[in-house]
């Protein structure tokens, strides 16, 4: 050893670097690190500092006088009281039926247990408001449920109405449950039937083995899932947009639209209280999700294990019944009722052959100025954010993964916050900012279809991180080192190895961005002036104009549409795992 | 000559040190192993000697060639070094005759030969690993040896001068690696290629290499031939290792006499090997098949042990015998068994 070195060394003196490419690792390293963590506070983080700084700048310097004055008054208050209550019961409803229905689905031997997870899962693709629209036509004053009613009776009743803050509940409740669904659903495959097993052959009987090991293990994942369907109620703004105006019942997201749109002198300043009011309620409660989740016992990376836990015996064919029953009562049944309202010649008149006609749908895709104009603006949008979102998103999580450190980490964090954050509020910030970014620079973005643009990648770009993520942890490290050993320099490793293995999680990420891009309605109701209207805000002006038949036709193509792209990507992951799995 | 060197490398990840003043140098064709417990830092130093890690200090050589030191590097790539890996690393989006075409089309100074009819080299690389006929099988298709087979011939298929292998068989079960064992040593003398073999299995690294270097906290313990390195353990860390060794308590008289503690008493044991690097311990290292056993008569004046566990493991027995306040882990033959808290005579023969 001591000799062999010693020639060694002998033999390096002899040695000289030939013109080989050398890299310098640290350096580059350390540029990166920097190159990304400036746009990232400067795009993710200031917008949400401008929003606070706002809120407590006075005339004559600092202060709380906003606070103070929006705090006294008692319509604010009214709006915390609607936005809590509507959240906090549509969480309860969301809470009875994922968990059940994820009990259902997880444990018993129901059959059809695919088609009952997709149908479960439409709410969650199809935009809220349109959902609410939907149910406006099911449930509403007009609506098939109160005319069937009424042609039962023989006289008009109105047996209940989804306007007013019961309906916001019931919609939002129904809108929200699949999130609660999908977590548990997850940790339910995953206990391990052993451990169960091992609480029976201990004496438990089925109920106290639910009780005592079942239901504590799950609870991570139910209240995550609680959790998130409380954000996302705090967050939504179609529904109480759809059900609460025309009612007068205000939650914040509508009221801090209303300041806005209202104008008036101190209406941004306003806004801006109202809105960190709003991120207040739902940091904590993001903050207390993040918690539970960290908690939770039950290892994720253990396999799912999908087999049957509770035969039904003979109570399974009303079991069936029931879950059948509810999903086209609360999935299926409003959509088709939209669907025939758009059809109908004037709104109101009884659904028969003679009243039928393809006008409305014509009017909105070829006359109507401002849809063809929307549909476009929103194809762009959702593409371009879709694009840029799949590759920056891709690169930023496969950088974060490769080299941890803690810069990454809270990288990500900020990256999550306009997110995690209700849109409306992210939307006043984008505002707020973009009128002039840095004393002096006034780029021109503010009224542009462009800062509707940069909003949707600020907010939607978390959701391709976490999407290429999942992808990359399951592709691993050592498959990129593999192609690299083997003389793959950097951008063949990337072309050959990683991107044809990164794809299903890159192509999931593009689908979400590009799905809740094409039909979001809160940030851009917020940003849009004439001519970079969106999808989402047409439909809602139609709807805030009485013109029903003409939202409800522009929905139904948007649904349709979705339910297409849907099928398309189910098809190209289908095709993409036989090539894997074979 | 020798196929790659490092020099004085030390890496700090953070505050801890993985690798402290390494001097290591492999020789052309040589097989050495890197072995030592987790953690001891043998991964690192390969993945450093891969490029996939930069040295915090220190040089490392690959084929004559500086390619790192502590502020500049060579990247992996361009080393051309071919790499076995634990969990194997085949692309599964490509099959086996991809994934073994690989390294010729993007791998420096591939020999034209191969180059140009890759088609032909790739097959005789999977007759030689026994996968004839295997190109258009995708990974997911292939068993775990499969898989290890067809990683093989991707590491060596464009003629590598330095094969590094991260613990290749430690994801299969006990009857492959055997068989695994031989193709290796098998590869080794058809190519001649050098091997850096990283494992913490004792028995692999006495079974093939040409010499091993155990490794512990960072730190080269010791470096020598399969054989030295188990009769001529030179600290207590590598005899525990790498023979299991019992360190038996009590002085030593000279170089030749160990006076074991027994009780009041002490029973001198004249050893026939040179121990020296033991003096200092007070400590005499026995592996468990040089202390045999037999029933304890009384008036002996031997040492009397307990037997506190026995398992019998076909070949043989291994027993735990309590000797005072010491456990000792004792392997012998199936002709005598005991019986669980029976008294035996031990003796120590060394």
């Amino acid at each position: 050893m001591a000799s062999n070195l010693q020639t060694a060394l002998t033999e390096r003196g002899q040695q000289t670097d030939k013109g080989r490419r050398w890299a310098a690792p640290w350096s580059t390293e350390k540029m990166t690190t920097w190159l990304v963590l400036v746009p990232v506070a400067f795009f993710f983080v200031y917008p949400l500092w401008k929003l606070l700084a706002l809120s407590v700048e006075t005339e004559t310097g600092f202060g709380l006088a906003y606070f103070s004055e929006v705090l006294k008054d008692v319509r604010t208050w009214d709006a915390v009281g609607h936005t809590v209550a509507a959240a906090g019961a549509s969480t309860v409803i969301a809470l009875l039926l994922g968990v059940g229905l994820a009990w259902l689905c997880a444990y018993t031997d129901i059959r059809f247990k695919g088609a009952v997870h997709l149908l479960a899962l439409l709410p969650l693709l199809i935009p809220s408001y349109v959902m609410t629209l939907a149910w406006t036509q099911m449930a509403g004053p007009q609506g098939v449920l109160n005319r069937v009613a009424s042609w039962l009776s023989g006289s008009p009743v109105e047996l209940w109405s989804v306007y007013g803050l019961d309906g916001i509940i019931v919609v939002m409740g129904l809108t929200h449950y699949p999130l609660v669904y999908m977590l548990t659903l997850s940790v339910l495959h995953r206990i391990p039937k052993e451990l169960e097993w091992a609480a029976r052959s201990s004496g438990a009987g089925a109920y106290l083995m639910f009780r005592k090991v079942t239901l504590p293990l799950a609870l991570p994942g139910i209240a995550g899932g609680g959790l998130l369907a409380f954000i996302s109620g705090l967050d939504n703004f179609g529904i109480p947009a759809f059900l609460g105006i025309p009612e007068n019942v205000s939650v914040l997201s509508t009221f801090i639209y209303e300041q806005v749109i209202g104008f008036g002198p101190s209406a941004f300043a306003r806004a801006s209280v109202l809105s960190i009011l709003l991120a207040i309620l739902a940091l904590a409660g993001t903050g207390l999700q993040w918690l539970i989740v960290r908690k939770s016992k039950v290892d994720q990376t253990s396999a799912a294990d999908k087999s049957v836990r509770v035969p039904l015996g003979n109570r399974r064919p009303g079991a069936e019944l029931a879950v059948w029953g509810f999903l086209l009562v609360t999935s299926v049944l409003p959509l088709l009722s939209m669907a025939s309202t758009a059809f109908l010649k004037a709104y109101g008149l009884p659904f028969v052959w003679e009243n039928l006609t393809w006008k409305h749908f014509e009017f909105v895709l070829q006359n109507h100025a401002g849809t063809r104009a929307a549909i476009s603006n929103s194809l762009m949008l959702a593409g371009m954010a879709g694009l840029f979102c799949l590759i920056a998103g891709t690169w930023f999580a496969h950088w974060r993964i490769q080299r941890p450190s803690f810069a990454g980490k809270a990288m990500e964090g900020a990256i999550a916050l306009p997110y995690a954050l209700p849109g409306m509020v992210l939307g006043l910030a984008m505002i707020l900012t973009w009128i002039e970014p840095i004393p002096g620079w006034q780029p021109g973005l503010y009224g542009t279809v462009w800062l509707i643009f940069l909003s949707y990648v600020i907010r939607f770009f978390i959701l391709q991180v976490k999407s290429s993520t999942v992808s990359i942890m399951q592709v691993g490290k050592e498959v990129e080192e593999a192609a690299r050993i083997n003389g793959a320099r950097y951008w063949t490793s990337w072309r050959r190895v990683l991107l044809p293995l990164y794809s299903p999680g890159m192509l999931t990420g593009l689908f979400l961005v590009f799905l809740t891009a094409f039909t979001e309605l809160t940030i851009s109701s917020l940003l849009w002036t004439s001519g970079s209207e969106t999808i989402g805000v047409v439909i809602f002006s139609f709807e805030q104009a009485g013109s029903t038949t003409h939202s409800t036709a522009l929905s139904t193509l948007i649904v349709a549409a979705i339910l297409l792209v849907l099928s398309v990507g189910s098809w190209l992951k289908q095709l993409w795992q036989r090539r894997i799995e074979e | 000559m020798n196929s790659a060197m490092a020099i004085g490398v030390s890496k700090e990840f953070g505050n801890v040190t993985a690798l402290n003043h390494i001097d290591l140098s492999v020789g052309r064709g040589e097989f050495v192993a890197l072995l030592g417990p987790s953690g001891c830092g043998k991964t690192t130093l390969l993945r450093l000697l891969a490029g996939f890690e930069t040295p915090t200090d220190g040089e490392i050589w690959i084929n004559q060639e500086r390619v790192a030191d502590k502020t500049r590097m060579i990247p992996p790539e361009a080393r051309r070094i071919g790499m076995v890996f634990q969990s194997f690393a085949l692309w599964p989006h490509m099959t086996v005759y991809e994934n073994v075409a690989f390294p010729l089309q993007y791998q420096q100074h591939v020999p034209a030969d191969y180059r140009d009819n890759p088609r032909q080299r790739v097959a005789n690389m999977l007759e030689m690993v026994g996968l004839a006929g295997m190109e258009n099988r995708y990974p997911s298709q292939l068993s775990g040896g499969q898989k290890q087979r067809v990683a093989l011939a991707r590491a060596i298929v464009f003629n590598p001068n330095l094969l590094l292998m991260d613990e290749p068989l430690s994801s299969l079960d006990a009857e492959l690696r055997m068989q695994m064992r031989k193709e290796i040593q098998h590869i080794h003398r058809e190519l001649g290629t050098a091997i850096i073999y990283v494992t913490h299995d004792q028995s692999e690294a006495l079974g093939m290499a040409d010499r091993i270097v155990m490794m512990r906290g960072g730190q080269i313990e010791q470096a020598g031939t399969p054989h030295a390195i188990y009769y001529e353990p030179q600290s207590p860390f590598v005899a525990k290792f790498v023979g299991r060794s019992n360190f038996l308590q009590g002085n030593w008289a000279d170089a030749r006499t160990f006076m074991l503690a027994n009780g009041e008493g002490t029973i001198p044991i004249h050893v026939s090997r040179d121990c020296s690097a033991f003096h200092a311990h007070q400590v005499l290292p026995v592996r468990p098949d040089q202390l045999k056993l037999r029933p304890w008569e009384v008036g002996s004046g031997g040492v009397l042990g307990t037997v506190r566990h026995a398992q019998f493991q076909g070949r043989e027995w291994l027993y735990s015998i309590r000797v005072g306040e010491e456990e000792w882990e004792v392997v012998t033959d199936t002709r005598e068994p005991f019986g669980y808290d029976q008294q035996v005579e031990v003796e120590v023969c060394v």
